[in-house]
């Protein structure tokens, strides 16, 4: 690796290494990715799945030591990972130096121990299912993970590569890892500090980066695996899809959104400055581009302060924000569709429509006061929409148009209630309510877009009574 | 066309006379003042007066101005006019004048693939429209003849009545035509049969043609012929394409596109002229390459009326010559709705003219070219 370029794989050593090409990410900085022909992946592939029985024989605890360990470097200050992580990250992803260290710091907080352990006590319970029969129910019953699992990451939210890894490896699957463009640096530096630590169990990963949409390329490897996961866009998970033979098991992290609701519980003038801050750092954390990132916030009105004296709080709260854990760049791509939706809420308010916009200028976050849901609007960098809502019930009525990519919904002030909101949020799709301030950072054991992210990447052998 | 006078009462009342005056010359100065060259101070006048009328009698366009401290006495330059972005003509009628003067409503797709409203443009003068629209289509396509058959793979404006470059080709084959034959028609089907008869007939008769195509219908007749060529056009024939190349059918680039299209019809690559246009702008920017053949790919040229600039993404300050920003068009010929536009699109400027670099559909389908596109693509489905 020179100054300028990271080598963005990560392949068992037994493979021989093919040339490389370079992709510029910016002027500063390049990533090289091999230059990968069908039948050399094909071939990595069925390498990695002829390790798939030495794997399958190690004790899942262990595993779960050693990941740890590789994955508590990261959050170790003065670690040499750690450093050239919180190096390269800003130029591979985009974000600000202090938000790369944020999100490094809440990612990583899962890939220590006992978290993975607590990850996989919630999946499988205290049994130990994915290292023997077990009893349940009667009977006997084995979590059997996957020979291969191929993991097709697009996005740029650096972090979601490594975790997703882990989950596979604990499920003893042997993992061919295609990480999102801006997220190759994290899983690449994860699989040098696995080499370290176990070479064994790091044999049984491979990281590549392909240009996303290489369906030859993607064709071979998805006959090849038993389980597919796929992160990303509707389009892009539907082009992996529809190669993915039916006997695949198919896990897909399909486009989601995220939203808000502030109760008017939240909007006294003690609380309202507390509420904009928590509110602001959800919107800030991964400039929106999460699928964990609060799009638009719900706020009640009848509160001390209204909805759009609400509005204000979060802007200034953005405003603060920028000194601590400031914006990243734009791409130009994203620029042009900034100034797009700046102007026309502008122009909209210009209009005579009730809603209103505060913007940072330079600095990416727009708050957009939008009570007639007006302007449909792409998110970049830190741009929020907000709505008022005369009650709870008129959320479920906003919201259900877009049931079909819900995610998470991040609350403040809305205790009263609490679980009959979350079930009628659960019934239109919603997988995760959660503070604001917690709404980026979900915990490991969570039902992850309202699945089971281990249990997802296992099929079960039921050993019933046999004999007299 | 929809005739809306009837259904919007006027929020202002009488329109000034500075704006009829001002539409009056310009529309005088559209027809007959193409080939001078508009020095930058006759512009920036123009520009300026046009700026002031806005502001006038555009309410919502003046209070975004005075939002931004941007009215006329203040702003000295059309540079410093207040631009609006093109998204806006989705959410807003953007009318300078009497609203009930409104003749034409234009509208950018509004697509089943998305849940983005369709943009708009309404036009309150049609013969300035037609000035501006005649002028510049005689200049880059029909330079050296007066008259000549329209072969369309457009569909026609009585079937696409709020397309404006079903419109744009309309009216110019309205005086510019020997004869008119559309063969698209408003489901975006093609009528391949008809196509091929008129191009032979023109062929063998050696009747020179204006065939003029979105780049997706062009692809897609290309592949229905599936490589065959047909008769060579006769010498003095030529192309106008429009629209992106990311067909939705499959991805082919410009220079594939030309080289087939040539080899099919029989026409050097350099008698196919690119039109550029969009909605939001009520002018069109093409390739010079039929009155300057060595200047192939040699950027799009606007007309006189339209100043064309790339700007910083992040501060929108104008960007050194040739460098890459985003494209803002300052037309004259938008006079009833805003003159200065932001775009998405993306490219440099190199001595007046715009070297596209890319669109920007990502985020939304725009422009008549895809609302075209998504017609055909859709009309595959029940084709045989």
């Amino acid at each position: 690796m020179t100054r300028d370029t990271f080598d963005a794989w990560a392949i068992p050593g037994s493979v021989e290494v093919p040339g490389a090409t370079s992709t510029s990410l910016g002027p500063e900085f390049s990533i090289r990715s091999l230059s990968i022909e069908s039948h050399w992946l094909n071939r990595l592939a069925d390498i990695l799945i002829k390790g798939s029985s030495r794997l399958k024989k190690r004790k899942v605890a262990d595993l779960a030591q050693i990941l740890g360990i590789a994955g508590s470097r990261f959050l170790k200050e003065g670690d040499p990972l750690r450093t050239k992580a919180l190096e390269l990250l800003p130029r591979a992803s985009g974000l600000s130096a202090p938000m790369a260290r944020a999100v490094l710091d809440g990612m990583a907080a899962d890939w220590v121990e006992d978290r993975l352990c607590g990850l996989l006590s919630n999946e499988f319970g205290t049994s130990n299912a994915l290292d023997g029969f077990v009893k349940q129910n009667g009977c006997q019953t084995m979590a059997i993970g996957a020979d291969l699992c191929v993991q097709i990451v697009s996005g740029s939210v650096p972090g979601v590569g490594v975790t997703a890894l882990i989950r596979s490896l604990l499920t003893k699957a042997p993992t061919l890892l295609k990480p999102g463009q801006g997220d190759v640096v994290l899983p690449v530096l994860f699989m040098q500090a696995l080499a370290v630590i176990d070479q064994d169990l790091a044999e049984n990963v491979a990281v590549l980066y392909w240009s996303g949409g290489s369906s030859d390329l993607e064709r071979g490897v998805l006959d090849r695996a038993s389980v597919v996961t796929t992160y990303g866009g509707d389009e892009s998970v539907e082009s992996i899809r529809a190669l993915t033979p039916v006997t695949k098991r198919f896990v897909a992290y399909h486009h989601r959104i995220s939203v808000g609701v502030v109760g008017s519980q939240a909007l006294t003038s003690g609380l309202v400055e507390q509420t904009a801050r928590n509110v602001a750092r959800a919107v800030a954390v991964f400039d929106q581009r999460g699928c964990v990132s609060p799009r638009s916030i719900y706020v009640e009105s009848g509160g001390d302060i209204t909805p759009e004296a609400f509005a204000g709080y979060l802007a200034s709260a953005l405003e603060a924000l920028e000194d601590d854990l400031p914006g990243g760049g734009l791409e130009l791509e994203e620029a042009a569709a900034l100034h797009q939706v700046r102007g026309a809420a502008e122009l909209l308010a210009a209009s005579g429509s009730p809603g209103g916009i505060y913007h940072g200028g330079r600095a990416s976050w727009t708050v957009i006061f939008d009570p007639d849901s007006e302007l449909r609007c792409n998110h970049v960098g830190r741009v929020v929409r907000m709505e008022p809502i005369e009650n709870l019930s008129d959320l479920i009525k906003r919201l259900s148009p877009y049931k079909e990519h819900l995610q998470s919904v991040g609350v403040a002030g809305v205790e009263a209630n609490l679980e009959e909101l979350a079930e009628e949020l659960g019934r239109i799709g919603v997988s995760r309510i959660a503070k604001f301030l917690e709404l980026p950072f979900p915990p490991s054991p969570w039902h992850h877009d309202g699945g089971s992210p281990l249990r997802d990447l296992v099929h079960w052998v039921d050993l019933e009574e046999i004999g007299d | 066309m929809t005739d809306i006078s009837s259904t919007r009462a006027s929020p202002i009342g009488k329109v000034s006379e500075e704006l009829d005056v001002l539409a009056g010359e310009l529309e005088m100065h559209f027809a007959q003042d193409f080939k001078s060259c508009w020095s930058d101070l006759e512009f920036e006048e123009l520009a300026l007066r046009a700026f002031n009328a806005q502001f006038q009698h555009n309410p919502v366009y003046r209070r975004f101005c005075e939002g931004r401290n941007a009215v006329p006495t203040v702003v000295k330059s059309w540079g410093n006019v207040p631009m609006v972005p093109t998204t806006a003509f989705r959410y807003l009628d953007l009318v300078t004048g009497d609203h009930s003067s409104v003749r034409m409503v234009f509208r950018t797709s509004g697509t089943t693939s998305t849940t983005l409203a369709s943009g708009r443009h309404l036009v309150s003068r049609p013969s300035l429209y037609h000035a501006a629209l005649l002028s510049n289509f005689r200049e880059y396509l029909l330079p050296d003849v007066e008259k000549i058959k329209f072969v369309s793979l457009i569909p026609s404006p009585a079937e696409l009545p709020h397309s404006s470059l079903s419109y744009m080709v309309g009216v110019a084959a309205d005086t510019m035509s020997s004869e008119t034959h559309w063969f698209v028609n408003g489901e975006g089907v093609l009528n391949s049969i008809g196509l091929r008869n008129v191009l032979n007939d023109a062929a063998l008769q050696g009747e020179k043609v204006l065939l003029l195509g979105t780049a997706f219908a062009l692809v897609h007749w290309l592949d229905e012929l599936a490589g065959e060529e047909l008769r060579r056009l006769p010498p003095g024939s030529r192309i106008m394409e429009t629209g992106g190349f990311k067909a939705q059918t499959r991805d082919i680039t410009k220079d594939q596109l030309y080289k087939s299209l040539s080899t099919t019809v029989g026409l050097e690559p350099h008698r196919i002229v690119n039109e550029y246009g969009m909605t939001e702008l009520l002018s069109q920017l093409y390739e010079s390459n039929l009155t300057q053949p060595n200047e192939i790919q040699a950027g799009h040229t606007p007309p006189p009326w339209l100043r064309v600039r790339a700007l910083n993404p992040t501060t929108l300050e104008p960007v050194a010559e040739n460098e890459t920003g985003l494209l803002a068009f300052f037309d004259l010929a938008n006079l009833g709705s805003v003159c200065h536009v932001l775009t998405e699109d993306v490219g440099r400027v190199i001595g007046g003219k715009v070297h596209l670099e890319g669109r920007f559909p990502g985020a939304e389908p725009r422009g008549c070219s895809r609302a075209m596109d998504e017609l055909m693509a859709s009309s595959r489905v029940t084709r045989r």
